[in-house]
């Protein structure tokens, strides 16, 4: 690596420091007693942990800025986090710190219906936008798994997906413009409500930045029409292979689902235990495909996938017969990760994309992987999307396990690349997949966009150590590597 | 404009810019079909024009996983004719296809009428080449429809005007070609009862994927162009939906409820052929009409009425994606002198900016672009978009001084 890519030592958190905060923010605005930090020291990814020396809980932009202020003043680290659903580290305060939870700052500003926007403040959770907009003909369309409890500002740092991006697209594609505070303390507003603003794009390039560019506090969403109706499928597979070549001959017949999910049996069998759904515990695969619309379109899209699906050797399809089961359908769906506590004390999930062509491919490697490493590995992912989440089953407290598990995840995000794919589609790159930046990339690609970093955050006291790689082991000798992940929401 | 050097590879070009930043350091201007080569300011300093016409190959084309990799500079039609050979395309209306490239489109963020329901090249580009001016390859995203891998380097280089690096190959997402379509028009008797029935489409039951409007004068060039009989004394709403047979066949009928419930002065339903050549004419409009000054504006959908009201009183001619609320302009008399332009042209931009848009110069005679704020209001953003330029391009030889910041104080941007 090239000095490009070098961390610094930084300042420490003094006594000085918190006192400037409280009085800022007030007692009740931040926590720094130890056991208080603990729930701060990872998200949704536990192999490497690292508390803060400080969680801030600001309400307002003004206060951002101040608190950046000081940061910069006394040469301390500050990372921006929001509900730390993420499974990537990726709001991780690596090398401690300040962190700057912006759970607090969750107002919807405006919504403009003609205008097809709202605007919102980072913290708010993604399902609190699409509910306030219930009745007006329009939703938010990025849909994590974790949207219950997710935030916005969150979902752009990671550029977040969900099931209905297949057809929809994910967080970027319904950003129009942000506010945020730079790492020098001033707030810029990038884009806005309106569309093709001169210049470059600065939202685009924002979102996904994983809090290295900023701290955003303001966000201008846009908004999209209900569809009239839904058609939800649930295709029952002898094999995991009958299930992928189903998906491909649906993508290549020229048909965008709105979601198209495969789960395998391992995770049918955990969810039957948790849901009591009806799914058939001695099927290999089940496929849970949603087609939306106009009302005229819908069942034409569904009996041409029915179709598609037995002329692949579908055992059955199903079909929700009403919203309450399809809703089920979804809850299982959205809750797969949750379910799998029945089957194991922990587990471990990946994020690799492959051409949704080569899906066959990769979900034989990860069974062959499985095997070598005599692990039990399930699946449930973005089928249509070809991203992948296989969940590695394992008990923590074998280091030995915790070992195969780590080789495991290395060679499936190895074969994702080697297959032409990444390796991550919607959580991130963080601390965790740090590594597989350079073969990702090539050292000028990275050049690149370490420069593009050092434009705005050219200190690097704004969220360090995060999505490209520093030079050396510079920051992640200061946390913990424990053992692999073991909770997850999607 | 000087002879211009043709690169038969993207490592010709490479070792093109390697070549001139080792030693004499000319500016360079990357040149694709030369269809909006009037785009931006003037040359302000002699160098290499680099064409990528030459560049043109298709690098892999796996059609069922709806993605495309191909060199930048291949024609947009041919780019068109290998999709539809697997009934695909890239959904964004571009005019003069059969010249203006695939990289020139991403470099000027060109779109057009079916951006309201099919969204523009930021939702299309998942993998970029690019060459700085350095000469160095530099990659983003991949060639898979689903990355968040890396800074998204591709929202950068659309509409970048080839200031940040050269474009040679891009992977593009891929939409089926829909099965059926149709465009529905309707005439109004006033701007206001068209601004009505457009508010009452925010709730259509139908989900057009386009909405544009023509002036009077536009409506005529339109019929003039094409066998369509637009009355050519008052505006026009032009209203696609695409699907298939059955899902537009009921839009079509929907719509024509919809639309008849205001006041109209008639709903014209164009199928097969006719919808074809509404649809060319919506997209080729913009490079047809012969005018010495054109521009384009963006703000809120529900500003654009006043706003086309007022550009018209002002002589210009209009299509809006009102949808969008993007409104091109063509001015259609003799200009005044560059003074009244202008004054004409600051009042406009004045409305965009207060309907939270802005105002951009698409063409305009050379000798006036630099008394003219081309790239619209400067925004609080430009300083940071300048930083970005100077960090990826240190010695400023990427299309130098043809951007927003062309002619910019160097006290605005605190930068170079």
């Amino acid at each position: 690596m090239t000095s490009q890519h070098t961390s610094r030592p930084t300042g420490a958190v003094s006594q000085e420091l918190i006192d400037r905060f409280r009085d800022l923010l007030g007692e009740d605005g931040l926590l720094y007693e130890p056991e208080e930090l603990v729930v701060y020291e990872c998200d949704g990814y536990v192999v490497e942990k690292k508390a803060p020396d400080v969680v801030l809980f600001p309400t307002s932009a003004d206060q951002i800025v101040e608190i950046v202020n000081i940061c910069n003043e006394f040469d301390v680290p500050f990372v921006p986090r929001g509900a730390g659903t993420s499974l990537a580290g990726g709001c991780l305060p690596v090398g401690g710190g300040v962190m700057i939870a912006l759970t607090r700052m969750r107002r919807i500003l405006d919504v403009n219906i003609r205008d097809r926007y709202a605007i919102v403040e980072p913290g708010l959770v993604n399902a609190h936008l699409t509910q306030h907009l219930k009745g007006s003909g329009y939703h938010y369309a990025p849909d994590p798994s974790s949207q219950g409890a997710c935030t916005i500002g969150g979902n752009v740092a990671t550029n977040s997906g969900g099931p209905h991006t297949l057809k929809y697209g994910v967080t970027v594609n319904h950003v129009l413009g942000l506010e945020a505070v730079m790492p020098d303390g001033s707030i810029v507003q990038f884009g806005g409500p309106t569309e093709d603003n001169p210049g470059y794009d600065l939202p685009g390039l924002f979102v996904g930045s994983e809090g290295t560019f900023g701290i955003c506090t303001k966000v201008f969403v846009r908004i999209t029409r209900d569809p009239a109706a839904y058609r939800t499928l649930l295709g029952v597979f002898e094999t995991v292979g009958d299930a992928t070549h189903s998906i491909s001959k649906i993508i290549g017949a020229g048909i965008v689902p709105a979601a198209l999910e495969l789960m395998d049996q391992g995770i049918i069998e955990a969810l039957e235990a948790a849901f009591q759904f009806g799914f058939p515990l001695d099927a290999g695969a089940v496929l849970l495909i949603e087609v939306d619309g106009l009302e005229s379109a819908v069942d034409e899209e569904a009996e041409e996938i029915v179709e598609l699906c037995n002329e692949s050797g579908a055992r059955e399809v199903r079909r929700a017969n009403s919203p309450e089961e399809r809703q089920l359908l979804w809850k299982c769906r959205k809750q797969a990760f949750g379910a799998i506590g029945r089957l194991s004390p922990s587990y471990c999930t990946q994020d690799g994309v492959v051409p949704r062509t080569q899906l066959p491919e990769i979900l034989d490697f990860i069974a062959d992987c499985g095997t070598r490493h005599d692990l039990r590995i399930v699946n449930v992912f973005h089928a249509g999307d070809g991203n992948i989440h296989p969940i590695m089953l394992f008990d923590e407290r074998d280091t030995e396990q915790i070992g195969r598990v780590l080789a495991a995840s290395d060679e499936i995000l190895s074969k994702c690349l080697e297959l032409g794919g990444s390796v991550t589609g919607e959580h991130g790159i963080g601390v965790e997949k740090i590594d597989f930046m350079n073969k990702l990339f090539t050292e000028d690609d990275l050049e690149v966009m370490s420069k593009v970093r050092d434009a705005f955050n050219p200190e690097r006291l704004c969220s360090p150590s995060k999505m490209l790689p520093t030079a050396g082991a510079c920051g992640t000798e200061q946390i913990e590597r424990t053992h692999p992940g073991r909770r997850a929401a999607l | 404009m000087e002879d211009v050097t043709y690169s038969e590879t993207q490592d010709d070009l490479s070792r093109l810019l390697k070549e001139n930043a080792a030693a004499e350091r000319q500016p360079i201007y990357p040149l694709g079909g030369g269809t909006a080569w009037q785009y931006g300011y003037p040359r302000t300093a002699p160098g290499k024009t680099v064409s990528l016409t030459e560049i043109n190959q298709t690098i892999d084309y796996p059609a069922r996983d709806m993605t495309v990799t191909v060199e930048a500079g291949i024609r947009m039609c041919e780019l068109g004719n290998l999709l539809a050979s697997e009934n695909q395309r890239l959904p964004i209306d571009i005019p003069h296809a059969d010249q203006s490239t695939l990289g020139g489109v991403i470099a000027t963020n060109w779109s057009g009428s079916r951006r309201f329901g099919c969204g523009s090249m930021r939702d299309y580009l998942i993998g970029v080449t690019a060459v700085d001016a350095s000469g160095r390859f530099f990659h983003a995203g991949g060639r898979v429809v689903k990355n968040v891998a890396g800074y998204d380097l591709c929202k950068l280089l659309v509409g970048s005007l080839g200031t940040l690096g050269v474009i040679t190959e891009a992977t593009l997402k891929l939409r089926p070609i829909p099965e059926s379509t149709a465009v529905l028009w309707s005439s109004f008797e006033s701007y206001e009862a068209l601004d009505h029935a457009l508010d009452r489409l925010t709730l259509s039951q139908a989900r057009p994927v386009a909405l544009d409007i023509f002036d009077s004068v536009a409506a005529g060039d339109v019929n003039s162009a094409m066998p369509i009989d637009l009355p050519a004394d008052r505006p026009v709403l032009c209203v696609g939906v695409e699907g298939i047979a059955r899902e537009v066949d009921w839009q079509v009928s929907t719509l024509e409820g919809e639309l008849a419930r205001n006041s109209v002065k008639e709903v014209v339903t164009c199928r097969n052929d006719r919808a074809d050549s509404l649809w060319q004419s919506m997209t080729n409009y913009v490079t047809n009409v012969e005018s010495p000054l054109v521009f384009r504006a963006n703000l809120l959908p529900s500003k654009t009425i006043p706003f086309i009201n007022e550009a018209c009183a002002s002589g210009f001619s209009i299509q809006s994606h009102a949808g969008n609320g993007i409104v091109l302009g063509h001015f259609r008399h003799e200009l005044p002198s560059a003074d009244e332009v202008m004054s004409i042209l600051s009042k406009l931009r004045e409305t965009a900016v207060q309907a939270s848009g802005n105002l951009t110069v698409l063409s305009c005679p050379d000798d006036w672009k630099s008394s003219l704020e081309l790239f619209g209001e400067p925004t609080d953003a430009w300083p940071l978009m300048k930083k970005i330029k100077a960090n990826l391009d240190p010695h400023g030889l990427l299309n130098p001084g043809r951007f927003f910041d062309g002619n910019m104080p160097s006290e605005i941007t605190g930068q170079h």
